[in-house]
């Protein structure tokens, strides 16, 4: 995938991302395998594309990180999301709810 | 951050560049192997697995730099706020512990806010003056011409108009040379409202083009309006406009009455052209008959202030060198005027700066000692402190403070104390700025030349960031090496100063008594000079006398019958004003700018007798009478000496002795010319006066010629009247009668002559009341020191006196023990300051007026005034030692 269309993604794969870590903490192979499922696979995001959002959201003070144990007791690396994130979160549901249904008004109409 | 439930924590956040790779990696590394398991589980082959997991992840080695980039800035970026959280600790925790002890800080903060304050309204006043450059185009260009004559005695004086010009045109070095009178004139002005007396400068045409300022309405002079034109034009300053136009727009064009004359005013100019002086409201073109160039008196009568513009690049010699020329062939061309005439240049800011630069730095100077003085001060009180406080800094250090925290914590301190007192100090900085600028002597600083500008606070932060790092060097000094464990060991007795401590302590009192014996030397010979000054005897009683300062308008008062008229009745009328004693009127009052001069000759006399530039100054027959200026000679002037009587002219003293040693001068005739010619007037000598000193009070009298108003008529005099009680209580009545002569009239000044005689000494005034504040504080700084020193040294020394006034020592030998440790260390200071002063004082020698910079009962005083503060400040502590009661002491070990 080319690095643009990763610029582009971003801001929707932030949104994706806080949304998972909205119900708790989870490390980073979770959240990629609950985005493929959750969208049934329509978004085909690189997995790099990932971690890329998860370390810029966390340098912004939207996620914070610890090492964990996993339930197979291996190491890794579990995000969640701040108060700074949860409010980035519900700013950007709005937006794009808004923004989805504008699109979807303009493609529907006959 | 909170734990997050059920993941327990096994490590820290990231600290490093080093683990942040690697905790890339790991992170990366567990994905792919997760996706791959999973992959597995589904039925690929492990290695179709780890390939599918590989592909789905993208670029794995970009992924890891990008990843690690964003992690190195993070860090970046915490490390910078962790940096300032540390410090933002340690001065809260500086503020907490300053706080704790108020006695201490409000007398450190106290001390260097004044000094710092001090500083600042010294540093703004020499700025102003000295730094700020001059509100001209490229300034550096202008020079000032002056000319000079050995057998005058004359240096820099101003030059002749016709030398200007021919300067003007045969130097190439000079773009440009303009020309300004030296004097203001008192002008009236009407047509605008109310008659107003204006300050009023004649300029040449090109004046404002050569100082390079530009009209802000209007025009400014034009280069031909140095000559007469068909109308006389005139241009105003800002402040004349608001103020005697009420700011009208409609200002340029207008034609106003200047001393009864219509002059159309053609622009208005910024302010802060303060040639010849500060505060003119009227520049008034020369506009000189052309056919004046020919005329000798156009060389002879030195008047004009010329000020050249160099053509660029043109250094100063060069210029110089071309004017020599020029000068030489002058004198060669008129001799007959010019042939001791000399000339030169100087920059123009250096020569307008002039005298006010030595007052000024010696003021700098003084609260540059006084800020190290606050600075040894407040760094032995912070050296003490350090010691006090050596159990609390063991604690810490114990507690795992390492030695540079310790240092750093201490230094923050520093550095907090002396913010807090910067911030105080620029506070009161700016109101000594005010003061300054009320107590300013007009001479000395222009109106708007001290102000807190950007060179003034650069300069105070300046001043603050050193004087922090200088007192604060100390303790942090001794902390970096203070013997840490011993504090424990010691159980918790307060351990007092190591010897080094001591020592240092010591030191930095000696010095602090040699600064303010400086100080106070320095005030003293200038209190001493100025003590001189005000008991020298003028020539003339100054107590009970009003001056009234009247311009007669040229275009009223054509004539000199007008003229003599005028201030005969004036005189008369005032005089039988009630409460007026004696009524006169003079030239120009002594004390203040001189009048006129001029070279003289004597009846019979060779051709190389003649006298040298005597001063001259015309008179009513009361104004000897009135100033009380004695007879000694023949007779004053009466009113039989009017128009049309043979010439009579009364000398001063100093002309008597300096010309006719051994005669009579009564009954000699003198012209008013070097050389004599058939349109010289003589003039019969009829009596010899006291002398006056005419330039100021530290000036020698000069020789003087007297004349009366009603024979050589002048339209600018000053009435004199001698009252019974307050002169000042004449005033309205005074200006009645002025009113009642001629109503468009307004007296330019009225003050007392006392009031003109303190105004005459007011820079000395000013100079001496200032360094006398400066070295009052530093005395008081010097005698804290030294009781601090004292009273650390005999609580330090408790259980020794209690021992040994066990031992049967009497009090008073312990009193005796604690004064001589405090007169030691005030004789090593004042020996120190002694010498010091002896040079240093060198630096106040032109300042001072009858008093030898070493002056030796000066300095004796000051020594034993030291002597006697030291032996004060050490009483306190010397009677609380001997007072020590040896059970107490000895039990509380």
């Amino acid at each position: 995938m080319a690095d643009q269309d990763l610029q582009l993604l971003q801001g929707t794969l932030d949104v994706l991302v806080l949304k998972t870590l909205s119900w708790g903490p989870r490390h980073g192979y979770e959240i990629a395998r609950w985005i493929r499922d959750a969208t049934d696979r329509e978004i085909q995001v690189e997995d790099r594309a990932l971690y890329v959002s998860l370390h810029r959201m966390e340098a912004r003070g939207w996620l914070e990180s610890e090492w964990g144990i996993t339930e197979n007791n291996r190491r890794a690396k579990y995000y969640r999301a701040t108060p700074e994130g949860r409010r980035q979160l519900q700013a950007q549901t709005g937006t794009w709810t808004r923004y989805a249904a504008a699109v979807f008004k303009i493609l529907h109409t006959a | 951050m909170a734990p997050i439930p059920g993941i327990r924590r096994i490590f820290r956040l990231p600290t490093s560049g080093a683990t942040l790779g690697g905790e890339v990696d790991d992170e990366i590394a567990f994905h792919l192997e997760r996706r791959a398991e999973e992959l597995a589980a589904g039925g690929m082959s492990p290695a179709a697995a780890r390939a599918q997991a590989h592909r789905e992840f993208g670029d794995a080695a970009e992924a890891k730099r990008e990843l690690a980039e964003i992690g190195r800035r993070r860090l970046r970026r915490e490390r910078r706020t962790g940096a300032w959280d540390a410090l933002r600790q340690d001065a809260a925790f500086a503020l907490r512990t300053l706080r704790r002890s108020p006695g201490f800080s409000a007398v450190a903060v106290l001390t260097l806010a004044l000094a710092v304050g001090a500083n600042t309204a010294i540093f703004s006043a020499v700025s102003g003056v000295l730094l700020r450059p001059l509100p001209f185009a490229d300034p550096d260009r202008l020079v000032m011409l002056w000319e000079e004559n050995p057998e005058k005695d004359w240096h820099a004086v101003s030059a002749a108009p016709a030398n200007l010009l021919d300067w003007r045109e045969q130097v190439p070095a000079f773009q440009d040379v303009a020309g300004y009178a030296e004097f203001a004139d008192r002008v009236t002005l009407t047509g605008a409202g109310e008659p107003q007396a204006l300050s009023a400068a004649q300029v040449t045409g090109n004046f404002f083009s050569v100082l390079g300022v530009r009209a802000e309405h209007g025009r400014t002079l034009r280069d031909e309006e140095t000559w007469a034109g068909p109308e006389p034009v005139a241009v105003i300053s800002r402040r004349a406009w608001i103020r005697s136009f009420g700011a009208d727009p409609e200002v340029v064009g207008r034609v106003v009455q200047v001393d009864g004359r219509p002059v159309r005013v053609v622009g208005v100019v910024p302010p802060g052209i303060d040639l010849p002086v500060e505060g003119v409201d009227v520049w008034l073109p020369m506009a000189w008959d052309p056919a004046a160039r020919q005329q000798t008196w156009f060389r002879r009568a030195h008047w004009v202030r010329p000020v050249a513009r160099l053509r660029p690049g043109v250094p100063l010699d060069a210029a110089d060198a071309q004017l020599q020329t020029v000068v030489r062939r002058l004198q060669a061309q008129y001799p007959e005027t010019n042939r001791l005439m000399g000339a030169g240049m100087t920059p123009l800011h250096e020569f307008l700066v002039g005298d006010t630069r030595t007052p000024l730095l010696v003021l700098l100077g003084a609260v540059g000692l006084l800020l190290l003085l606050a600075c040894a001060n407040v760094g032995n009180l912070l050296l003490v402190r350090a010691t006090g406080r050596q159990r609390e800094l063991a604690v810490r250090s114990a507690l795992g403070a390492g030695r540079r925290r310790l240092v750093r914590q201490v230094a923050t301190e520093s550095l907090v104390l002396s913010a807090v007192a910067g911030g105080a100090g620029l506070l009161l900085g700016w109101g000594g700025t005010r003061v300054l600028g009320a107590l300013r002597p007009p001479e000395l600083l222009a109106e708007g030349q001290i102000a807190l500008d950007w060179r003034v606070l650069v300069y105070t932060l300046a001043v603050t960031a050193a004087s922090g790092l200088l007192f604060g060097l100390v303790p942090a000094a001794w902390t970096s090496r203070a013997p840490l464990g011993q504090g424990l060991r010691a159980g918790g007795r307060a351990t007092g100063l190591g010897r080094n401590a001591r020592r240092v302590t010591g030191a930095l009192v000696v010095a602090e008594v040699a600064v303010a014996l400086l100080l106070v030397v320095g005030a003293g010979l200038l209190l001493r000079s100025f003590r001189e000054l005000r008991e020298v005897e003028p020539g003339f009683e100054s107590r009970g006398v009003l001056a009234v300062t009247l311009v007669l308008p040229a275009a009223e008062y054509d004539t000199d019958e007008k003229v003599a008229a005028f201030y005969g009745e004036l005189v008369r009328r005032a005089g039988a004003l009630p409460g007026v004693v004696d009524a006169g009127a003079v030239r120009k009052l002594p004390l203040t700018d001189p009048s006129w001069s001029s070279d003289f000759s004597v009846a019979g006399r060779g051709p190389d007798e003649y006298g040298v530039d005597v001063l001259h100054r015309e008179v009513t027959p009361g104004y000897f009478r009135t100033l009380r200026v004695p007879l000694l000679r023949g007779r004053g002037f009466t009113p039989a000496d009017r128009a049309g009587a043979p010439m009579a002219v009364v000398v001063n003293e100093a002309l008597a002795r300096r010309y006719f040693p051994g005669e009579d001068p009564v009954g000699q005739r003198i012209a008013f010319d070097r050389v004599p010619d058939e349109s010289s007037v003589w003039r019969t000598i009829v009596g010899v006066v006291g002398s006056e000193r005419q330039d100021g009070l530290a000036d020698e009298p000069r020789p003087e010629i007297f004349a009366p108003v009603a024979q050589d008529p002048t339209r600018g005099m000053v009435l004199v009247l001698r009252a019974h009680g307050d002169p000042m209580t004449l005033a309205p009545a005074v200006r009645r009668t002025v009113a009642g002569l001629d109503p468009d009239l307004v007296p330019y000044e009225v003050q007392t002559l006392d009031g003109v005689r303190a105004d005459s000494i007011a820079r000395q005034r000013f100079l001496m009341a200032l360094l006398a504040a400066f070295a009052g504080v530093a005395l008081v700084l010097a005698l804290v020191g030294v009781y601090g020193v004292l009273a650390q040294a005999v609580r330090q020394r408790a259980q020794e006196m209690g021992i040994r006034l066990a031992l049967g020592a009497r009090p008073r030998d312990v009193l005796w023990l604690v004064v001589r440790h405090g007169l030691a260390l005030v004789a090593a200071g004042i020996g120190v300051g002694l010498g010091a002063a002896l040079v240093a004082t060198r630096a106040v020698e032109s300042l001072l007026y009858g008093v030898r910079p070493t002056d030796p009962p000066t300095f004796a005083a000051v020594a034993g005034l030291l002597a006697l503060a030291g032996l004060a400040a050490g009483v306190v502590p010397a009677l609380r030692a001997s007072r020590t009661e040896p059970a107490t002491v000895l039990r509380a070990e």
